[in-house]
């Protein structure tokens, strides 16, 4: 029976691998974030002759949207545009709305450049990297005064 | 009869001479982690692409061993905020000294090994290791959170 007692010791011991353990919390914070850029920060109409040219393409024709932005989960992402006031030549006024756009890129939306209301431009769901183009046109009349029109198109990038 | 209970006294001498023995084998390898808490904080992905936490102290001893010894992370999931998730594949670490310890990525499903080594370590000896996150535009906003398993291990 002492033969059987030494087996027991034997066949037990090395199953006792020994393991100590501890543990480290991981805490990591991703705030909402939105970043916007362009690929030119201005745009110009050049004169034109209204019955010729009654949509006048800007010069750049299209300008690249490059939007980055950090949401909550399935939060929605959106860009907008409004004109700080109407095209103005000293006293004289165009207005706003006389300047359309068209899109490409996935999310993007044709609309009216308005001087009261932000304009969609583009809309996503959740976070990323998205990018698109704007291409501008203006209405041509012949019963806009004569001038240099200006006018702040002001982007809005938010994300919820 | 004398002589039939004898095995059976042997054989719980042989328990209880393992179960004592228990305690003093836990003191054979010794684990301390300094601070149990690692926080990386927000930062733009365009900036700070990795985002490093500040380094946690390992601590850890071993005595009485013939053996190879190893110390490995294994964490419990992906990091989670809700319904969100960030791949935990997406932490990495870099540890001093080299050797025993090494840099690794961490991993929810294999144990992955921050420092190996053969014989004892006493008196004891620390490593320093750096947490790392890859930063991205991807991530859905949101404090999230995982634990990480280190376990000191010898044959």
């Amino acid at each position: 029976m002492r033969h059987l007692f030494a087996l027991l010791v034997v066949a037990l011991w090395p199953a006792l691998a020994e393991a100590q353990t501890d543990s480290a919390t991981l805490n990591a914070a991703f705030t909402g974030l939105a970043r916007l850029s362009f690929s030119a920060n201005s745009i110009t109409f050049v004169d034109a002759d209204p019955d010729f040219v009654p949509q006048v393409s800007s010069s750049p024709a299209t300008i690249t949207i490059s939007t980055k932005a950090r949401a909550s989960s399935g939060g929605t992402v959106t860009l907008s545009v409004q004109a700080s006031d109407d095209l103005r030549s000293g006293v004289a006024t165009i207005p706003a709305s006389h300047v359309t756009w068209t899109v490409s890129g996935a999310g993007f939306l044709g609309g009216t450049l308005s001087a009261t209301a932000a304009q969609t431009v583009a809309t996503w769901t959740g976070s990323g990297v998205r990018s698109g183009t704007q291409s501008f046109y203006f209405r041509n009349l012949w019963t806009h005064p004569t001038g240099t029109y200006t006018l702040t198109m002001l982007y809005t990038l938010s994300a919820a | 009869m004398t002589t039939s209970r004898l095995p059976i006294v042997a054989v719980l001498a042989a328990a209880a001479a393992l179960g004592q023995a228990s305690p003093a084998r836990a003191q054979r390898l010794e684990l301390t982690l300094s601070p149990r808490v690692v926080t990386f904080t927000s930062s733009d992905p365009d900036t700070v692409p990795i985002v490093a936490a500040a380094p946690i102290q390992v601590t850890y001893r071993v005595r009485q061993n013939n053996g190879p010894w190893t110390l490995s992370v294994l964490a419990a999931g992906d990091l989670i905020s809700g319904a969100s998730t960030v791949d935990i594949f997406n932490v990495t670490w870099t540890a001093t000294p080299a050797p025993p310890f090494q840099n690794g990525t961490l991993s929810k499903t294999v144990a992955q090994t921050l420092a190996s080594g053969s014989g004892n370590v006493n008196p004891t000896a620390t490593g320093s290791v750096t947490f790392r996150v890859a930063n991205s535009w991807t991530y859905d906003a949101g404090t999230y959170t995982q634990t990480v398993i280190f376990t000191l291990s010898a044959p």
